[in-house]
């Protein structure tokens, strides 16, 4: 079982949404199977607040050192079809725990069957986060997911589209989000990677550099069982538009509700 | 020229020669008993789809070969596939340059080769034959093909009582690489069949009221192990590969390692129209199943699944404690991990083959191999040429059984006895083809 699938949400357009910070495998969850993950991320250095008002320049509130605790609940429907909720809170000293917002995510990928050499898999996710935390409060996104492993190396591309319903980017049409992994597994339970986010702005007319965000993240993954899934970073942000240090981690359990054994198991009849 | 032109000019000269020298030889050899032809097949397991593989004579399973027990036997091959290939015998006790198998010297067939396999088939039971080819990564070779078929001696004085007889054999189709709860690679299949035929897709077993039917059941999965119950009925289990057992049990379901068999009788006393199949649901799914039909009697095929069992080998064994063995042989299973992207490899005693240590025999000795799997899979491990008696499983003492394949659980023991008495390199490996290709192999030599 590849478990890196880990994943990826950048900030839903020109915010800095750092709620669940993942490059997508193409994995899905198995059918009558549960995914419980809790993404937490904290800013060490992010956006700060301006004089004598608790917003920042984009009139959100600030991610500097801003506790973001993000719950997702992943559930499998076939065996190359899922759909996936989210919960995003914030907290800060002065703020108390906030909720955010909520996503939906359905995903369908290729099933197994087809036999292609690379995994692909098709996320699309639309949602609602408040004012106060993001300067669009209905997003969509369409996530386009490759990846493959091979031996000890692991690869994922997820070259993200997003469109804003509602606030200040919906002018700017659809813009280009993607991210991407690269993770060696030096044990049977340490990987290593290197995770890559970046938000380019419209299509056919990207930001310039210096308002792009783009963030990198050395990372790690424990395998430690089928059942759990554990991850950790440390991302760097070198642009302005970036929160320019953050920390995450993302912890998520399994649930199988199937009662089935492993395929080929020979323990159990059934 | 240069040095491949000339290479390949070589090699063809040589081949001819080769084969204008194999032909003198094969018409004083006189024509064979048997002829078996590896060819690609494009086999329709249900209507609408369809397999591609390489298989015997252009059938899947190939030919069975009835054979009596110690009548010679010369059996033909012929390799009409792109690469070579070998036949090995499974459980009979012939010698190593006839067994089918490269580490012990047997020749491989090359395209458009062919191989004469001469010898006395002993003992009696139900053995199968199938390729023995290294597939590795490429899932389109060895065992994970269409390529075996059943090889039954009939004993000299056959003890049977039954009113039919049916052999099927269990295979699983289109295999993949995926990702295994163990978190490394493992192989996963689209389809299942028993006798190339999805549930349903093929010929219904006809019976009668009344009818003692026996059942030669063989598992030709390259990887997989299944479990198999005949709705409505009980199985009563009177050989396991081929080898009678000493305790006959009647049992709801049974379970079958990779090359595993099991001859058992059921007895026709539910009319209907029934399944006969995996007791997976999703195996099931995939065909691995096959229609029991009474006569005059109609309507939908019904599946009942059995209650849980738990596989015990020791329930046809007697319980006493067997013999002391002149010799042990300590043999340490263990996976090395190499990437989530790939297969494991295996080692003996630390070492993968081709690098295991060769165990030295000593003729007419009572050898005992006392295994311990250190690993978290299954391993259903088959000594060539050789019948071994199981020992002991998990601590468990018992004696009788007599098998050449036996499912040695993940982080289990098992101890297993057999009397050296077949000279000759003599190969000992888990039958997962997965296994076997990456390290899982070990020569045993007489000293």
């Amino acid at each position: 079982m590849i478990f890196l699938f880990a994943c990826a949400l950048p900030g839903p357009l020109s915010a800095q949404d750092n709620y669940e910070i993942q490059v997508y495998g193409a994995e899905t969850v198995a059918p009558k199977t549960t995914m419980l993950e809790l993404h937490s991320n904290f800013t060490a250095d992010g956006s700060k607040a301006l004089p004598n008002s608790p917003y920042d320049a984009d009139g959100m509130y600030p991610t500097n050192h801003a506790q973001h605790e993000t719950v997702e609940i992943t559930q499998g429907l076939t065996n190359w079809s899922e759909v996936g909720f989210y919960i995003f809170t914030s907290s800060r000293s002065g703020q108390g725990i906030q909720w955010v917002g909520d996503h939906i995510r359905p995903r369908v990928r290729v099933p197994d069957s087809w036999h292609w050499p690379l995994g692909v898999s098709l996320s699309t996710e639309i949602g609602y986060q408040r004012r106060d935390f993001s300067t669009d409060t209905w997003t969509w996104e369409i996530r386009p997911i490759v990846d493959k492993q091979i031996g000890r190396w692991y690869f994922a591309v997820n070259p993200a589209l997003e469109r804003s319903f509602h606030g200040e980017s919906v002018p700017h049409g659809v813009e280009f989000s993607p991210s991407a992994k690269i993770s060696y597994d030096f044990t049977k339970v340490i990987t290593g990677g290197l995770e890559y986010y970046a938000a380019y702005g419209s299509l056919g007319d990207f930001d310039n550099l210096h308002n792009q965000q783009q963030q990198f993240f050395p990372s790690i993954d424990l395998n430690v069982s089928p059942n759990w899934e554990i991850n950790f970073g440390v991302g760097v942000g070198p642009t302005a538009s970036t929160d320019h240090l953050i920390v995450k981690a993302i912890v998520g359990r399994r649930f199988d509700w199937s009662g089935h054994h492993k395929k080929g198991e020979s323990e159990s009849l059934q | 020229m240069n040095r491949r032109e000339f290479l390949a000019g070589g090699s063809a000269a040589a081949a001819s020669s080769l084969i204008a020298s194999q032909n003198r030889t094969w018409a004083q050899q006189g024509p064979a008993d048997v002829t078996l032809t590896i060819a690609p097949l494009h086999l329709e397991i249900a209507p609408g789809k369809t397999v591609h593989t390489i298989a015997y004579n252009g059938s899947v399973p190939g030919p069975l070969i009835r054979w009596p027990e110690g009548k010679p036997i010369a059996i033909d091959v012929f390799n009409r596939s792109s690469d070579p290939d070998i036949v090995h015998w499974h459980g009979l006790w012939i010698p190593s340059d006839m067994d089918g198998s490269m580490e012990e010297g047997s020749p491989m067939i090359s395209p458009q080769g062919r191989q004469r396999y001469s010898f006395t088939p002993r003992p009696s039971g139900f053995r199968w034959y199938h390729s023995h080819a290294y597939a590795g990564h490429n899932l389109k070779k060895g065992g994970y093909t269409g390529q075996f078929g059943c090889f039954y001696i009939e004993p000299k004085d056959n003890a049977g009582h039954y009113d039919q007889e049916q052999f099927l054999t269990l295979h699983d189709w289109n295999p993949s690489m995926t990702g295994a709860d163990d978190a490394s690679m493992d192989v996963s299949y689209d389809a299942a069949t028993i006798n190339g035929k999805m549930l349903g897709a093929g010929e219904p077993i006809r019976v009668r009221q009344g009818q003692r039917v026996l059942f030669h059941i063989l598992n030709a999965s390259a990887t997989l192990t299944h479990w198999l119950a005949c709705s409505g009925h009980t199985m009563r289990v009177v050989a396991m590969d081929g080898n009678p057992v000493p305790v006959q049990k009647s049992v709801e379901a049974i379970r079958l390692g990779p090359a595993e068999r099991i001859d058992a009788i059921i007895e026709m006393t539910q009319p209907g129209i029934w399944v006969f199949g995996e007791t997976r649901d999703e195996l099931r799914k995939a065909g691995m199943g096959i229609v029991l039909e009474y006569a005059d009697q109609t309507g939908d095929p019904r599946w009942v699944a059995p209650p849980e069992t738990q596989w015990d080998y020791s329930q046809f064994a007697r319980a006493e404690k067997s013999a002391a063995p002149e010799v042990r042989i300590p043999l340490v299973f263990r996976s090395k991990f190499t990437g989530h992207g790939d297969f494991d490899h295996w080692t003996i005693n630390g070492k993968s083959y081709p690098k295991t240590d060769i165990v030295s025999l000593q003729k007419g000795k009572r050898h005992r191999l006392i295994m311990q799997n250190q690993s978290t899979d299954d391993h259903p491990v088959h000594l060539h040429r050789h019948t071994f008696e199981v020992i002991s499983l998990d601590g468990k003492l018992m004696s009788g059984l007599k098998k050449d394949v036996v499912v040695v659980k993940a982080k289990g023991t098992a101890e297993v006895d057999f009397v050296a008495s077949n000279p000759g390199m003599t190969l000992f490996h888990c039958h997962q083809q997965s296994h076997m290709d990456f390290g899982f192999m070990m020569l045993f030599r007489y000293a």
